[in-house]
């Protein structure tokens, strides 16, 4: 292995092997001429460098905070927003806290993130495709229509105040919102825009919704005519008598209307 | 107790007896020749291998039809293939070799049980060889770093344990009563690096955790094995060649050991970010983002100690190789942690997640930071093994700019490259397809920076293989990069 080296000394261990060297002297020039084994000084910490350690943890320290979701298992956004609101309303002191609203407060909320794209803020709708909510017969009727409609949808030309309507379907909501949510939209565009009809409940909605759920997607116009105008949701009964109406008995409202 | 039968100097011994110390050096150097040769040689022929693929994986991505009927040189092979050769193959073998030097040269006494490196080395490489070839036939698990079958992990698990054991026990034969800088990392070192392999291997093969907790794990152990297996041997080598080299004492034992706790530390707590808008809870991605911008605690601190060591001696840099490719090391190690910050943040992680900046990322520590520094060490290391001088400084100056250029030019391209095709992507009316065609000159770009890598390398072997056959030069001074002018201090390197 070492036979190509021009000037080959027979006492050099430049071989592979692991044996003694004859003189180590003369084989480590490399050793020899080294610097001595590196050794440490003792300089204090700059004050500056303590600086950057105070900046890197505050600015780690605020990022964590900032973005950490409330540290809580099931937080995915890191600005802890949504899911922890959303655990709150559902949880049970989360909903004292809603309950803080009103009902017709909740219901401008829901009706601004669902159906405002269509029907408008000011309750006006579009002419020729969305219908208008403020003064509408259906709206300010009985609850029973106005709450069919939200719950299925609607489907196919329509008139109201005298308008005939028919290019856009309406998407049914019962999947979307819950009974509560139902209940607090439909309070609120029955009272807005100068409509003066009874609030509806929750309970109301729930009744329907299990008297509903076997009724294909979508109402058209004749089947919501088939309802009386002045038709009110019952408190649990369908169509029927409905006496005692719990639902309306429950909340003191206002506008209490003297219809069946 | 040497196998020399020469007495070593007694830690009572003034420094004075210089030809002493000289002596216990050589015996030292000496005993490390076989373990350390057969370390950076099997690391050497992995290089070169990995590099081999690397470039055949570059060119795959802007032709993807380059040899794509043949089911075992695919892109979903030959990608982890050159990943865990790289990874496994040439820079943890290099990185032990050195450290094996290292660990004998600071604990100032011979290398003992020579056999339990040697039988490490064997097996290391068989392990590699069978992963490499599990990974080829189909057999990768799928994890980043972790693609070898469990049959070559096993091996290389038998290994590691063969060799961190050698490292306990040559730390308590150690003499003297300082326990070095570079000690505290290399012995960190060899101690995590059991643990992370144990713990990626059991919470995702043996005992597997429950669903996206896998994706977790499986990052957890790529970043912990950048930062406490290669970074600690990285580090714990630029801070001894420096000081070594120049002949000056490290600036401040403070922030020494200010740099390494914080970096242990913080570093292991990173890396989350790359599952940034998946589904994990928003604190984990977030502790880990924070846990990255606390890494600038030990990077200042580490760059500074550095700094203030070279500080009046940056000339030496035009001579002497190990000093050029180390502090070149030492400074990328700053560059890749500043990058690993920016990139961390929520915002910007959005934007670069899932494109080639990682890919640069990973490169910049990989590459520009441990291998670097690994060069460094071995072109200070092999002369002392071999008892010869490297043949060409040449050669060893056209290494050097090769690797900068390459992996500068590499990292701009994959960095610039990340960032587009990041916003083509978040672009919602740009086909996704877009998204891939706007890297593609930056590709090109990699590829050509490949070529570079892949030159250095070649000419670094060859380099290497001279010494190791002997052919390297009969001198009593070094290969310098620059002809010395002033015959003096320089002379010492």
């Amino acid at each position: 292995m070492n036979e190509s080296t021009p000037p080959p000394e027979p006492h050099s261990g430049q071989g592979m092997d692991y044996s003694e060297i004859a003189d180590v002297q003369d084989v480590h020039a490399a050793v020899q001429r080294e610097k001595r084994e590196p050794r440490v000084g003792r300089e204090p910490l700059s004050i500056w460098l303590i600086a950057v350690y105070g900046l890197a943890v505050f600015f780690g320290g605020a990022y964590l905070g900032r973005y950490s979701g409330n540290f809580s298992g099931e937080a995915l956004d890191p600005y802890g927003g949504e899911m922890a609101t959303m655990k709150k309303i559902t949880g049970p002191q989360g909903a004292q806290q809603a309950a803080e609203l009103s009902p017709h407060d909740r219901g401008k909320k829901i009706f601004a993130a669902n159906c405002q794209t269509c029907h408008q803020a000011n309750g006006l709708g579009v002419a020729g495709q969305y219908p208008p909510l403020a003064g509408s017969e259906f709206t300010t009727g009985g609850s029973r229509r106005p709450a069919m409609i939200v719950m299925k949808g609607l489907q196919g030309p329509v008139t109201v105040k005298g308008q005939k309507f028919g290019a856009a379907v309406m998407q049914p909501w019962d999947k979307t919102l819950t009974d509560q949510k139902i209940a607090d939209v439909l309070t609120y565009e029955r009272s807005e825009w100068g409509n003066n009809a009874s609030p509806v409940t929750a309970e109301q909605i729930a009744a329907l919704r299990k008297e509903l759920a076997n009724h294909p997607n979508s109402f058209a116009e004749p089947d919501i005519l088939a309802v009386p105008a002045d038709e009110d949701l019952p408190g649990a009964a369908p169509a029927g008598g409905a006496p005692p109406k719990p639902g309306e008995a429950a909340k003191p409202g206002e506008p209490s209307k003297p219809q069946g | 107790m040497n196998p020399a039968g020469i007495p070593l100097k007694e830690p009572s011994v003034s420094a004075a007896a210089g030809d002493t110390e000289q002596l216990e050096r050589a015996l030292i150097d000496a005993s490390t020749r076989v373990p350390v040769l057969i370390f950076y040689t099997s690391a050497m022929a992995w290089l070169i291998l990995g590099t081999l693929l690397a470039g055949f994986v570059s060119f795959k991505l802007h032709t993807p039809d380059l040899l794509s009927d043949i089911s075992f040189l695919t892109w979903g092979r030959v990608r982890p293939a050159h990943m865990n050769v790289m990874v496994y193959g040439w820079a943890s073998m290099a990185g032990i070799g050195t450290a094996i030097w290292l660990m004998a040269r600071l604990c100032r006494t011979v290398l003992r049980y020579p056999l339990l490196l040697v039988a490490g080395a064997v097996f290391w490489n068989l392990g590699v060889l069978l992963g490499l070839g599990g990974i080829l036939l189909g057999d990768s698990t799928g994890y980043q770093w972790l693609e070898f079958p469990s049959y070559a992990a096993i091996i290389l698990f038998v290994a590691y344990t063969l060799i961190a054991s050698w490292a306990v026990l040559m730390f308590r034969f150690r003499r003297g009563e300082q326990i070095y800088i570079s000690q505290w990392y290399l012995l960190g070192a060899f101690l995590w690096f059991p643990w992370l392999y144990a713990a990626g291997q059991l919470m995702l093969f043996v005992v597997p955790v429950q669903g996206v907790l896998q994706a977790a794990v499986g990052w957890w152990y790529a970043n912990n094995l950048l930062f406490l297996w290669f970074g600690a041997i990285g580090l714990g080598t630029a801070y001894y060649m420096i000081p070594k080299v120049i002949g000056r004492p490290v600036y401040s034992y403070h922030l020494a050991s200010i740099g390494f706790w914080s970096y242990a530390l913080f570093s292991s707590w990173t890396w989350m970010q790359r599952l940034v808008d998946g589904p994990f809870p928003a604190w984990m991605v977030t502790a880990s983002i924070a846990a990255t911008i606390l890494t600038l605690i030990p990077v200042a601190t580490v760059g500074l100690n550095h700094h203030m060591t070279m500080q009046g001696y940056f000339p030496l840099m035009r001579y002497s190789p190990t000093l050029r490719f180390t502090v070149f090391g030492a400074m990328s190690y700053t560059v890749f942690s500043l990058v690993g910050v920016v990139i961390s943040l929520r915002s910007v992680a959005g934007y670069v997640n899932f494109t080639e900046a990682n890919i640069a990322y990973s490169h910049l520590g990989l590459y520009a930071f441990f291998t670097m520094v690994i060069f460094g060490s071995m072109y200070y290391i092999v002369p002392r093994l071999i008892g010869r001088e490297w043949r060409y400084g040449s050669l060893i100056k056209l290494h050097f700019w090769a690797s900068a250029y390459g992996i500068g030019l590499m990292t701009l391209m994959l960095l610039a490259g990340g960032f587009l095709q990041g916003a083509s992507m978040e672009n919602p009316s740009l086909a996704f397809t877009e998204s891939v065609e706007s890297v593609l000159p930056y590709l090109r770009g990699r590829s050509l920076a490949g070529i570079l890598l892949t030159v250095s390398h070649f000419i670094f072997a060859y380099h290497f293989g001279l010494m190791l056959f002997g052919l390297g030069r009969k001198s009593t001074v070094p290969t310098f990069l620059n002809p010395v002018e002033a015959e003096g201090a320089e002379a010492h390197i």
